[in-house]
């Protein structure tokens, strides 16, 4: 259900400062710069171009070079925080550099501690006209801002040049600000060779302005129709699944909505948004709600359906986004530093070639920009009362961490449990036999000493679950050797590396023998692999959240349902068929690649299987270096194969007592 | 190595007592758990025990004193044993306590069945025909041999002065020997460093008051040496199981535990395999340790690199970590008198 709660609001944004002539300034900056535009060769002459501006407002400038990270596939790139590449240093031939360009107010009445950032991004290899509009906008706030009275924190305005990707430029620049790198040579010769004028080396020393307070990415997007209205779109997803204090989200939200009429939408899954059936359901809980009103007019359960529609889908995304662990714009780069930060992206009604339109978008969106910093400029601390652990429905409705950990800690709770209840039923069963021998002889007997194994039993399913654990680690780490080979379309690669799996998993069978000798019980095993899975995923839940939300739903229900397809000889036949048949399709839907067939079903509508996608997928996430991969393949994989061994498992034993 | 020649010893001893006692069915079907080998292989493949090498630690060279000290005493080699017990008690304090079980090795013996179970045998055997050899090699069983402690003891002055005289040497720059004893000893025992570890003390003094301070200590200190002699009292006859119980104990309560503590008391588990095989819990508390040592360090970034956790979160695994210990330490003991018992019950059937 969506709640909504009391949040921070500042009661100073209520008279902006920014006016018409802001707009206009605005303007003239957009037609420097699409002056610039028309004759830059490689992009520098935009940056040369802002940096004079900057300059003539009379704030700092600074330049950043850098360098796109490299794409491979690295085993400690989960477990190292992204360190930057420099290990693709040119030797002063290459141009193939990104320039970002920083912009840096001191506060007058500051003690330059603290900093509010914002961030423009452009591509200054192919520039098209909705990035110089929201260049135009950051320049003409940060000119605002350069004159404002009430400033107390720096303003540090980053122009970052997005050729090799905005996430890109954005971490190589925050990498540099946070954890320096200091280089043997120069890389001021580099740039004298590539710049004709003699660029002022002092723009070339990189400058700070302290810690980060709150960070705001604008964007201008395609011209989009929601109705009469501008909209502004947050994106708030960082890597794995980490939000940004849910008070930034509320301030833009408030000033956006209540201040500036804009429209705030969040991302959602458009397949959701037009599906049948969450109509039927939303106008069934709608009834029901209407029917429990009657009986009890404290209960508003009734949500028009709309509503229920428009949060099932806005909920999903955000489920979505957040299980993936990948960032969902250059704000999640600044979540890596602990700030705070948020992607806003502008869509107009109008076309922006629109005189009027784009001054209204101008003036409207330098104004809300405005408003926020003024907001985040009036704080003494940086935003901590708020939740970090939520799931957006609305942009202004969420669900807490205290209510969405209910469900998850349900389905954790009865797997300890159960893995106690077959490890000592286990035992009680091997009592037994002690007992006859205790009643019948009276002779020594010296298995009374030596229990044959005694309680020590488990051992051998701990080590059928070792070397299956080892079997994922080799088969995670496979991909990093099938990319040292070139020029392998997504689909070989994906085949040569199920291949690959299934050879190492037959030869670690016959290194350690086969998963079902004498001693292994299919209830030990079973205990084993749910005590493997809690431990996975309780981990999982403190790492990420969303992952270990949606991976519970999967593989709970196959794993407390699995029982060996040759066992339940004393069940009438119905239940034992259903459990057959439910044992079957959940071990089909545990399968990793089937999983993500179904959530790529689910997010874009489309059913078609494709091998390959199966390696783009994996490709994608370890990129970004998402901890999602290694869940995938280090509790989900060994769950699952765990699993099919359970089923399969050929019950000597069970026979074997009952002959006796 | 020295794990497993413990190991083999221990089994040598077993089998012997074993033998007297009649049973020799038992030692027949118990010859092919080699329990020196499992002790050593579980203490090589410990993955806490990688760790420490692989984080640079000096715990193993403090490992490698303790199980020298072990090893001598129960050979019988007092020089060697004081070796290692003066080399283990300069590295860190605690293998102090150790001395007790030390002495009681030297002077009974590796482990054996109680007293009272022989003197049971002997007297059911006086009841059947027996001859009278065997008679008296029963009732000489249990004699504590004095000339090895006191040769241990001497051996122990030696090494003892000797190890002081190279480090008042050797700092004799820097400060001497009061220096060392006040920044090694003392800091041991005044827990001034509250840095988190997966102990217990950093956040109980974290949170104490100054007034309260040095009593505090006293009771966190007296709190080990608390265990010493009951546990001696009641496992005396057992002086190698009780190093390892001292040492799990030991692990649990000293100010700065670490992995590599926890490394040597599960390696010593091992020796004990066939005497523990009925122990219970053994699945909650193996998977209890891999959950825990999963779930540490994932708190702990939680804590101080991402910031949305807090030192709770740290310390609940530390409690979690504690509490496995204790199950562990009640288990064993448990679960060796139960072993003691069903052999006394055995003799007198």
């Amino acid at each position: 259900m969506p709640l909504c709660q009391w949040h921070y609001r500042d009661s100073s944004s209520a008279n902006p400062l920014f006016s018409t002539e802001d707009a206009i300034e605005a303007n003239r900056f957009m037609k420097g710069i699409e002056a610039a535009a028309g004759v830059s060769i490689g992009g520098i002459d935009l940056a040369k171009f802002i940096s004079q501006q900057i300059e003539d407002l009379g704030a700092e400038v600074c330049y950043h070079k850098f360098l796109p990270h490299s794409k491979h596939f690295h085993p400690l790139k989960f477990f190292t925080s992204m360190t930057n590449d420099m290990a693709i240093q040119p030797n002063g031939t290459d141009t193939n550099f990104g320039i970002n360009t920083i912009g840096i107010i001191r506060a007058p009445r500051g003690d330059g501690k603290e900093a509010i950032v914002l961030v423009t991004p452009y591509n200054s290899r192919r520039v098209d006209s909705n990035e110089l509009l929201s260049l135009a906008l950051g320049f003409s706030v940060f000119s605002l801002l350069s004159r404002a009275a009430w400033l107390s924190k720096d303003i540090v305005w980053l122009a970052a040049d997005s050729q090799f990707g905005e996430y890109a430029a954005v971490s190589a620049w925050l990498n540099q600000y946070h954890n320096p790198v200091f280089l043997s040579h120069s890389m001021i010769l580099d740039t004298k060779i590539y710049d004709g004028n003699a660029e002022k080396a002092e723009f070339f020393t990189f400058k700070r302005a302290g810690t980060m307070s709150a960070a705001l990415i604008v964007k201008v997007g395609e011209t989009r129709r929601y109705g009469d209205r501008d909209s502004v779109t947050m994106y708030a997803e960082a890597s794995n699944g980490q939000m940004p204090n849910l008070d930034l989200l509320n301030v833009v939200h408030y000033l956006a909505v209540h201040r500036q009429g804009f429209r705030v939408n969040i991302a959602a899954f458009s397949s959701l948004l037009s599906s049948a059936w969450l109509r039927v359901i939303a106008e069934f809980f709608h009834n029901l709600g209407t029917v429990l009103r009657k009986i009890n007019p404290d209960w508003k359960l009734d949500i028009a359906v709309p509503d229920y529609v428009e949060g099932t889908a806005n909920l999903a995304n955000s489920i979505y986004n957040q299980a993936l662990g990948v960032p969902t714009g250059s704000h999640g780069a600044f979540r890596d530093y602990q700030v705070d930060a948020v992607s806003l992206e502008f869509s107009p009604t109008f076309n922006v070639r629109n005189e009027n339109a784009k001054s209204l978008l101008l003036l409207r969106g330098g104004r809300l920009i405005e408003g926020v910093v003024r907001s985040v400029n009036n704080l003494l601390e940086k935003f901590h009362q708020s939740f970090f652990l939520y799931f957006l429905t609305a942009p202004s409705k969420f669900i807490s961490v205290g209510v969405y950990m209910i469900p998850f800690a349900l389905l954790l709770a009865p797997l300890p449990i159960v893995a106690a209840a077959l490890a000592d039923g286990n035992k009680s069963m091997e009592k037994l036999p002690e007992n006859l021998i205790d009643n019948g002889k009276a002779s020594v007997n010296a298995d009374v000493l030596q229990n044959k194994g005694g309680s020590w039993k488990w051992l051998q399913a701990a080590k059928v679950l070792l070397v299956i654990q080892l079997w994922a680690v080799c088969v995670s780490l496979l991909p990093y050797y099938i990319t040292q080979i070139p020029d392998f379309t997504p689909m070989q690669s994906a085949v040569i590396w199920a291949m690959l799996s299934i050879i190492i998993l037959i030869a670690l069978y016959v290194m350690f023998g086969s998963p079902y000798p004498a001693g292994v019980e299919w209830k030990l095993l079973k205990a084993t692999m749910i005590t493997s899975i809690s431990i996975g995923l309780g981990l999982m839940s403190i790492i990420n959240f969303a992952t270990a939300q949606l991976g519970a739903l999967i593989v709970i229900p196959m794993c407390l349902f699995s029982r060996p397809l040759k066992a339940g000889s004393g069940m009438h036949s119905l239940p034992r068929a259903v459990l057959l048949i439910s044992n079957i399709t959940l071990a089909v839907l545990g399968f990793p690649p089937a999983a993500l067939l179904i959530m790529k079903g689910l997010s874009k509508g489309s059913w078609t299987v494709d091998v390959g996608d199966f390696w783009v997928w994996m490709e994608f996430l370890w990129q970004w270096s998402s901890a999602t991969y290694l869940y995938l393949f280090l509790v989900h994989l060994p769950c699952w194969l765990l699993c099919i061994h359970v089923l399969l498992h050929p019950c000597r034993q069970e026979l074997k007592l009952k002959q006796e | 190595m020295l794990i497993r020649a413990t190991g083999r010893r221990l089994q040598m001893t077993r089998n012997r007592s074993l033998k007297r006692l009649g049973l020799t069915k038992a030692v027949n079907d118990s010859a092919n758990v080699s329990a020196g080998d499992i002790a050593s292989l579980i203490y090589l493949w410990n993955p806490w025990a990688i760790v420490t090498c692989v984080g640079s630690c000096t715990s193993p060279i403090e490992n490698l004193m303790v199980v020298i000290m072990i090893y001598g005493a129960c050979s019988r080699l007092a020089p060697l044993a004081a070796f290692g017990y003066v080399m283990a008690t300069h590295l860190s304090l605690y293998p102090a306590i150790l001395i007790v079980p030390v002495i009681l090795l030297l002077g009974y013996g590796p482990d054996a069945p109680p007293t009272k179970v022989f003197i049971l045998k002997s007297s059911s055997a006086s009841k059947s025909d027996m001859s009278e050899y065997d008679k008296q090699t029963s009732l000489k069983v249990q004699r504590f041999s004095w000339m090895t402690v006191l040769h241990f003891i001497f051996w122990l002055f030696i090494w003892s002065c000797y190890v002081l005289l190279l480090s008042s040497i050797i700092l004799k720059k820097v400060g001497g020997l009061n220096e060392m004893f006040e920044k090694t000893y003392g800091f041991i025992l005044t827990v001034k460093d509250l840095s988190p570890n997966i102990g217990v003390l950093w956040y109980f003094f974290a949170e104490v008051f100054d007034f309260f301070r040095s009593f505090f200590l006293i009771v966190f200190n007296m709190n080990i040496i608390f265990m010493v002699l009951p546990l001696a009292i009641r496992l005396k006859h057992r002086p190698c199981f009780l190093a390892f119980v001292y040492t799990g104990i030991v692990a649990m309560l000293k100010s700065y535990p670490s992995a590599g503590d926890s490394a040597l008391y599960l390696g010593l588990l091992g020796l004990f395999a066939s005497e523990l095989a009925e122990m219970q819990f053994t699945f909650f508390l193996f998977f209890g340790y891999i959950g825990v040592s999963l779930l540490s360090p994932v708190m702990h970034n939680l804590w101080i690199w991402r910031g949305t956790g807090n030192a709770n979160f740290y310390f609940a695994t530390g409690l979690a970590y504690t509490c496995l210990q204790t199950v562990l330490v009640v288990e064993s003991v448990g679960s060796m008198i139960k072993h003691d018992r069903k052999l006394r019950l055995l003799v007198t059937s």
